[in-house]
């Protein structure tokens, strides 16, 4: 029975060469895209937490401020050595600096040798060979490789290391050996980083060893009331899960899109194999005659399927590891989220997943086999075999109440997933209110096609048009194999652009209400030199108006990525003419507190606006009045604005990193060169309005070109499907056509009437998947977007664009049905004829 | 070999039975002609003999063990026709995508011969009709009396008890018929099996041991 399998398989691929060769490279595609996508993610995640745990170290609990300004004091790390629970604990000074003469800040972190040896081994420097005696006691840096060399500096040579108006001046000491080939940072003694950077009596971190027999999960537990306000103790891998879930959404969203495509791939199979049984259907009526089971008849059809999917997955693993590598080596880690930094990270595939998406790619040809595979089960052996392929085979009577039915039930249910929330942070179930009206999608094309071509056939049509209507009308099963591809495929497409276009045009008004003032300076997380504070306030500086901004961090769940802390002077009473609000202000009591959060915070944390909260700020535990709620597309895990007034009244240091200004008379260029000789000295980057509208455009474009490969790659597979569909049903009715021609129908009217029915059903194919694509736009912007990215937008749909999808869709449709035009104006008419007797 | 007892059938919105009662034999080495005017139910008695099709009452048994085809599920109807029967039709129905060895092959697998013998069995079989030296030859590229002759080999290759061939003649020219006519009851009288052979050819009834004909009344 095998060598029966066997030889069919191998009759398939011999007969149907092109449709099969393109159902595997569609598989191929599909599992490429989610396996070079998941390479990608994984190595970046992985290179990730190998940078960290180069930098953290292998500590069982982390003891840390809650908000960036805060610090922990050296009298709370003395008292936690004592406890007999504690191995040893590594203080560590975490700040940013500069090197003169360039503009990117550093992270230089201040260890203390000693103990560093026992929990941060990777962070300790070798000195030169002619080092002189003291080492990194002595007042030296040392740098990671990658960092030398991109600076051009080596052992020995002096350099000087800024911090806002604090420098260093101080000297190469050696390299640190530990560190990956993409570090880039420094090291130096804690007490030397003190002296010249701060904090006074505190540390950035205290990093805790505990003894073998503690355990670390109740000893924090035990330590967490006791400490003081502002500080917070922290699981060591909780920074691996803060950054795998920074991310987790965006790559599961990325995996979503792989996997349609994967779907698509599916339904090409599903027409491939169709076509295939319809094709064979006399052919597997005599076997069954013959004595072949039903089983084995609908085994035979999946063995057919799985000798594509097969083969087609793992060449798409080949795929997309090269993909993958070649993505990692040109433009680095970072598929546009922004969550990674561009180096190599790299790229180690493992056996479980390759694994995972090998079977994936088996189950969506499988899966795109089993309705072909049960048709070929069901089929009426002697029926079959007098008259070919029964489309309905069993089927008695009208059934067209189904579809009704069907539809009551599950557009209810796509819009009831819509209104669930988020699991574990992913929007599960607006994924599958997406699956679910991509079936609805495709189960109504039928219906549609008998609707639509049924009424259209009554009217007076010329010649070929009448019969391409008529058969469309008249075979609604073969429409919706052709037309399932597309509408899966263009319903991804338009809901894409739909998603896109809506989420760029709430970016684009975003920016308009972020971006008030005409000119931005700002320092990339160092503090700005109190010398250009001074110098921009003075009479004769060029500007009518400046608003100084300072950023920090503020940790309120140690499980989640810190919030982003911005202290803005903004008019406490009016904040809505520089935060773009989303709902009603509210006005804080005199002398409260007053912040005014992002969306994110709102949803992530539960503050609602109104409200009266406890948080973690300047190392006190501060009640804060929630003014209103503001949107922002910059911070996906939340920001929370404070304004300079209450910030400094709370006694926190307000140390700006970026100023916003409004020159005199709107004479930007006299502004640039005002304040070219602090930029050039200082490393600050200054920007006009325009320059950061159309970088953070970019960056947005950027951010979605990984997703319009995915798209183009389903289209593709979509009109594949249909080519390869339209060529078997010419197949299928070559003894119509050739009757057509003997009733004297010309070659070129064959050729027409096959050509305008590749159209008529592609038009169907659009008008659904256009249909699907609305609702999953809709889905994406209302449901995905916010739930896995906090991100809400109103819903735009560029009109123009999606009808020129159309028009190019139709256009290539034209051309992929005229494959099986040729094949119709090519048939052997009498031939034909003489074997239809 | 082959016993038909009390067999009806009607379709399904049908206002009479197609047949009713209906009962015939065939014994081993026996040659049947089943003759009658077209749409009478003469293929659709033949599909109810094969299993293709339900009957509605009676029996049909088949085969050494004599099993009822009737009280059979449909992957058992298939494993009895692997095993007992052998099918010639008008229209050839050889696989187009398997070279000639392997369509004659077909009834081997699927009846489990051992593979040992295949080689043997086939080589003699295509000798006997006439096609020694076809076995790598492709469909498309023989007569259909070549067909024919192929169809022939592969209904007789598994030795069945019972050949069930539906105008095995019909799509040929007289001379051709002649030959393939020939062929077929000489070589079904070899292997002693039994055949049931539905036509509208005096000529072919003739030839044949016993003609049965089949009206709107039953059979004669």
């Amino acid at each position: 029975m095998r060598r029966l399998a066997w030889w069919l398989i191998a009759a398939q691929f011999r007969t149907r060469r092109t449709a099969t060769l393109l159902s595997l490279l569609a598989i191929a595609l599909g599992v490429a895209l989610g396996y070079a996508i998941h390479l990608i993610n994984d190595a970046a995640l992985a290179d990730f937490a190998r940078a960290m745990n180069t930098v953290q170290g292998d500590p069982d609990v982390v003891l840390a401020a809650s908000d960036s300004a805060g610090s922990v004091p050296l009298g709370v790390l003395d008292e936690l050595a004592r406890d007999p629970a504690v191995e040893v604990v590594a203080a560590v000074i975490d700040t940013r600096v500069r090197v003169d003469g360039t503009a990117t800040p550093l992270r230089l972190l201040g260890i203390d040798a000693f103990s560093a040896a026992a929990v941060m081994p990777r962070l300790l420097p070798r000195p030169a060979d002619d080092s002189p005696a003291g080492g990194i006691l002595g007042g030296r840096v040392y740098a990671s490789p990658a960092l030398l060399e991109q600076l051009g500096l080596r052992a020995g040579d002096a350099l000087t290391l800024r911090r806002g108006d604090r420098h260093w001046p101080t000297v190469v000491g050696g390299e640190l050996p530990g560190t990956g080939a993409g570090d880039r940072l420094l090291v130096a003694d804690i007490a030397w980083v003190q002296a010249h950077f701060g904090p006074n009596g505190a540390v950035s971190e205290g990093r805790i060893r505990l003894t073998p027999e503690t355990d670390p999960a109740r000893w924090q537990a035990d330590h967490r009331p006791r400490l003081p306000v502002g500080l917070l103790l922290r699981a060591a891998d909780d920074e691996g899960r803060r950054v795998a879930n920074l991310s987790r959404a965006y790559r599961v969203n990325l995996n979503v899109l792989a996997l349609v495509a994967l779907l698509t791939g599916a339904f090409l199979v599903f027409a491939t194999q169709l076509t295939a049984v319809a094709q064979r259907s006399t052919q597997f009526a005599l076997l069954g005659v013959l004595g072949l089971a039903p089983r084995m008849r609908l085994l035979q059809v999946l063995l057919e399927a799985l000798a594509i999917g097969l083969p087609g997955a793992l060449l798409g693993l080949g795929i997309g590891y090269a993909l993958a590598l070649a993505f990692t080596q040109i433009l680095g880690g970072d598929l546009g989220g922004g969550f990674f930094s561009t180096s190599s990270p790299l790229l180690v595939p493992r056996a479980a997943p390759a694994l995972g998406f090998l079977g994936l790619g088996c189950a969506a040809s499988l899966g795109g086999a089993l309705y072909p595979a049960w048709l070929n089960r069901r089929q009426p052996l002697a029926q079959a075999l007098k008259t070919g392929f029964a489309q309905n085979p069993g089927a008695h009577g009208h059934r067209f109440w189904r579809l009704p039915l069907l539809f009551a039930l599950l557009v209810p249910a796509a819009f009831g997933l819509t209104r669930l929330p988020a699991i574990s942070g992913l929007p599960l179930a607006g994924y599958a209110a997406i699956a679910v009206v991509l079936i609805v999608g495709v189960a109504a094309a039928p219906w549609l096609t008998r609707t639509v071509f049924g009424l259209l056939s009554r009217r007076s049509l010329s010649p070929p048009l009448q019969v391409a209507v008529q058969n469309v009308a008249q075979a609604p099963l073969m429409a919706q194999v052709a037309a399932s591809g597309l509408i899966v495929s263009f319903a991804l497409t338009a809901s894409m652009v739909i998603m896109v276009a809506s989420f760029r045009s709430a970016v684009d008004q975003w920016l308009d209400h972020v971006l008030p003032a005409p000119l931005y300076l700002r320092s990339k997380g160092t503090p700005l030199p109190q010398a250009l504070l001074d110098a921009v306030d003075r009479a004769d500086a060029p500007f009518a108006r400046v608003e100084r901004t300072a950023h920090g961090s503020l940790t309120l769940d140690a499980q989640r990525p810190a919030l982003a802390l911005i202290v803005r002077e903004i008019d406490r009473r009016d904040p809505g003419t520089r935060l773009p609000f989303t709902g009603p202000l509210f006005d804080a009591a005199p002398g409260e507190v007053v912040i005014w959060i992002s969306e994110a915070v709102e949803e992530i944390y539960r503050l609602r606006p109104g409200e009266r909260r406890r948080l973690p700020l300047l190392g006190g535990d501060i009640e804060v009045f929630v003014g209103g709620v503001w949107r922002d597309y910059a911070r996906q895990f939340g920001a929370v604005v404070i304004a300079r007034e209450d910030y400094t009244r709370l006694g926190g240091d307000f140390a700006p990193t970026d100023l916003a200004l409004w020159p005199r008379s709107g004479d930007e260029a006299e502004a640039l060169r005002w304040l070219a000789p602090f930029t050039a000295a200082q490393g600050l980057e200054v920007s006009t309005n325009g320059e950061l509208r159309a970088l953070s455009l970019s960056i947005f474009d950027r951010s979605f070109a990984v997703t319009h490969a995915l798209e183009a790659a389903a289209m593709l597979i979509g009109l594949f499907g249909l080519a390869v569909t339209l060529a078997a049903s010419v197949w299928l009715r070559a003894r119509e056509l050739a009757t057509l021609g003997a009733l004297g129908f010309d070659r070129r009217m064959l050729g027409r009437a096959v050509m305008l029915e590749g159209l008529l059903i592609a038009a169907i194919g659009l008008l659904i998947g256009l249909a699907c694509g609305l609702a999953i736009g809709a889905i994406l912007t209302q449901v995905v977007n916010p739930q896995a990215f906090h991100w809400r937008m109103p819903l735009d749909v560029p009109v123009l664009a999606l009808l020129a999808g159309v028009a190019l869709t139709l256009a290539a449709a034209l051309l992929a049905s005229r494959h099986a035009a040729r094949q119709a104006t090519r048939l052997p008419l009498a031939q034909v004829l003489a074997s239809a007797q | 070999m082959l016993s038909v007892v009390d067999l009806s059938k009607r379709y399904a919105g049908a206002s009479r039975a197609l047949f009713s009662g209906l009962g015939l034999a065939v014994a081993a080495g026996e040659i049947v002609a089943l003759i009658g005017e077209s749409g009478v139910g003469k293929s659709t008695l033949l599909n109810c003999i094969a299993g293709l099709e339900t009957a509605d009452r009676g029996s049909i048994c088949i085969g050494p063990r004599a099993t009822d085809v009737v009280r059979l599920d449909e992957a058992a109807r298939a494993a009895l026709r692997a095993q007992h029967i052998g099918f010639v039709f008008q229209a050839f129905h050889v696989l187009p995508t398997l070279s000639v060895e392997q369509n004659v092959a077909v009834p081997l697998l699927l009846s489990r011969v051992p593979r040992s013998e295949h080689a043997r069995r086939i080589g003699t079989l295509l000798e006997r009709v006439g096609l020694g030296g076809f076995e790598r030859r492709w469909p498309a590229s023989l007569s259909g009396g070549e067909l024919q002759r192929v169809a022939i080999a592969r209904a007789l290759v598994h030795r069945p008890a019972l050949i069930l061939a539906d105008e095995p003649t019909g799509n040929l020219d007289p001379r051709t018929a002649g030959e393939i006519l020939d062929l077929l009851l000489e070589r079904t009288r070899d292997q002693g099996a039994g055949a049931l052979i539905v036509t509208h050819s005096q000529h072919v009834a003739e030839r044949c041991d016993r003609t049965l004909l089949l009206t709107a009344e039953g059979l004669r």
